[in-house]
């Protein structure tokens, strides 16, 4: 027996898991993906510039600014995440077979499935580090913003004789549509989501034998994904007005196997101000779960049993 | 009774080409037992089942019908290769690590960690000749170099068995050479080697067993001196021996009833005379 393998050391599988997690993240780091940052920077500094045209009333001096800036941050956010969630995902597998490292990480003791959580997991960590810069660009230039849309606002509202209490219910009109808890959620509502598409990624390209294939059909599902609840909807009516059963199981087996995105549209209320509450947070986290938990279990048994 | 290092049974593989076809049976009925310690070449020509095979010691490819086994345990579980390190045909490695971090990468896959994996990628490195390309990017390894930090990586959790897929193909003579001599040295160290190529004479220099493969079928098998040796003739090399003397060699053999089948100047190999000239390598 060799001393790596008397001495195995405590949680190796996880270990294990957390090396080619890391290393997948450096592969990706070394392709330069972060420069897209600084698009979104643009981006963001672009969003500042636009605002809607104003009415009357102090209360709407800046507002388009502030919901501009969200949008256009979370929307760059939800294409970069998602669009990095699938290609990476989907070039990582094919690359590593057609390289031969592949054959050499399998040749040590290591379990399929350890390589698929690995190399999913890195992919996410990258994900969620570029979500997290972006976040706080967009934060912070919201913050900034948002001090001078109220400066504004107040200083409008004063010379126009506003009392004090209506000053104030403007103030936190404003403030709602600034940084908050419900903002850092709608980005992890976005992070859930890429997590979603990076899974549909792995397991389709733990059978397909191109990339581009696995990169076209993924986001084919992303946008059945996000008409998913109507059709289920559509085809449970038709069950109740007596149609076929076969109806009703097609229903189920899309629901059960195609994600749904309209759940995600949390994401449009935040920007125009509301609020996302935990609980409607920790419905999304569950589902994001089941999606994850299926699409890999898939992956696995597609990818146990590939030969290479 | 000591378990075999290697053993393939009865193994066939056949893969599934097109619709209607019938399938093709790249490997047919073979059966392989290397003991601990052994240098063991495959060789056969291309496409005659030599890859398919170690791929299916290596659980890469699942048996059609028999079995594999490393040290006893099965090649279909991950466990069977706690003790294998395996360097494939023509290698490539993630480009973006350098010499050292690819053996961390590997080494860390294995378990290792700390000191024992800093140690253990210095001896390695130093061992495969690759100290001073520690901190360059493997995209800029030449081929052979990479062939080397390869064979480092199939080492880095000190392996009890190696298996090599074509280890010298694409190297020029040199680092084909220093492959060699590491085989050797892996050998010396009782590290069983089980060894793939279609390149004869560089089986021939560190194998102990042979394998001929052909079409699937291994067709010939036994130790390299016994397969390889003329029974019925015998050879003597002298050094400056004058042409009286051969002549009067010559006849004593006749004398004898011994048949003169040649003599002449021993011709050194090309690549023996290359190394010299350009290693200074008098091998």
């Amino acid at each position: 027996m060799t001393e790596a393998a008397a001495k195995r050391p405590p949680f190796l599988r996880a270990r294990r898991i957390g090396v080619i997690a890391r290393h997948a993240f450096t592969q990706l780091v070394r392709m330069k993906v972060f420069y897209f940052l600084a698009v979104f920077a643009v981006i963001l500094l672009a969003s500042n510039l636009i605002d809607l045209p104003q009415h009357a009333g102090p209360e709407s001096v800046g507002a388009g600014v502030l919901r501009s800036i969200k949008s256009w941050s979370l929307g760059t956010m939800t294409l970069f995440s998602v669009v990095l969630g699938i290609t990476a995902t989907a070039l990582l597998l094919p690359k590593d077979v057609e390289d031969r490292t592949l054959y050499t990480i399998l040749a040590k003791p290591v379990p399929r499935l350890d390589y698929l959580a690995g190399k999913l997991l890195g992919v996410l960590l990258l994900v969620l580090v570029s979500l997290a810069l972006m976040d706080a660009l967009m934060t912070g230039a919201l913050h900034l913003r948002t001090g001078r849309v109220l400066e504004q606002q107040t200083q409008l509202a004063q010379a126009q004789g506003w009392p004090a209490e209506e000053i104030a219910a403007m103030r936190t009109d404003t403030l709602a549509q600034g940084p908050s808890w419900s903002l850092q959620g709608a980005v992890a509502a976005v992070f859930l989501r890429a997590v979603v598409m990076a899974a549909v990624a792995l397991l389709l390209s733990t059978f397909s034998t191109s990339t581009l294939f696995t990169v076209i059909v993924s986001f084919l599902v992303y946008f059945i994904g996000h008409f998913q609840a109507d059709a289920l909807d559509f085809a449970r009516q038709s069950g109740h007005a007596g149609q076929s059963q076969s109806a009703r199981l097609l229903a189920g087996s899309v629901a059960l196997v195609f994600p749904n995105f309209q759940i995600f549209n949390v994401i449009d209320a935040v920007i125009q101000g509301a609020v996302l509450p935990l609980a409607a947070l920790a419905k999304l986290a569950a589902v994001t779960g089941y999606y994850f938990i299926l699409y890999v279990l898939s992956s696995w048994f597609v990818f146990a049993k590939k030969e290479f | 009774m000591t378990v075999p290092a290697v053993e393939i049974r009865d193994l066939v593989k056949e893969f599934r080409t097109s619709f209607r076809r019938e399938p093709l049976r790249a490997v047919d009925g073979v059966s392989i037992t290397i003991q601990p310690g052994e240098i063991y070449g495959l060789i056969g020509p291309n496409g005659s089942g030599k890859s398919t095979t170690m791929k299916a010691l290596l659980g890469l490819v699942a048996p059609t019908a028999g079995s594999c086994a490393i040290f006893g345990k099965d090649s279909l579980k991950v466990d069977s290769r706690d003790d294998v390190g395996f360097l494939p045909e023509n290698p490539y490695f993630y480009k973006h690590l350098t010499g050292a971090e690819t053996l961390r990468f590997y080494g860390k896959l294995c378990g290792l960690g700390g000191k024992t994996l800093h140690d253990r990628v210095g001896e390695l490195l130093a061992l495969v000749g690759l100290e001073s390309a520690r901190d360059r990017r493997v995209g800029g390894y030449s081929k052979g170099m990479l062939q080397r930090i390869g064979l480092a990586q199939a080492l880095v959790q000190e392996p009890r068995l190696v298996i090599l897929d074509e280890p010298t193909a694409g190297v020029d003579p040199i680092g084909s050479r220093q492959i060699r001599d590491l085989i050797l040295t892996l050998g010396e160290r009782g590290i069983t080697v089980f060894l793939c190529s279609h390149l004869l004479e560089q089986v021939q220099e560190v194998c102990d067993r042979v394998g001929i493969i052909f079409r699937g079928k291994l067709v010939r098998e036994g130790r390299l001196d016994e397969l390889t040796a003329i029974e019925d003739q015998t050879e003597i090399v002298l050094r400056d021996a004058t042409p009286e003397l051969i002549a009067e060699i010559e006849a004593l053999a006749k004398r004898h009833g011994a048949g003169w089948l040649q003599a002449g100047k021993p011709r050194t190999t090309l690549e023996r005379l290359f190394l010299r000239e350009t290693q200074g390598d008098d091998r």
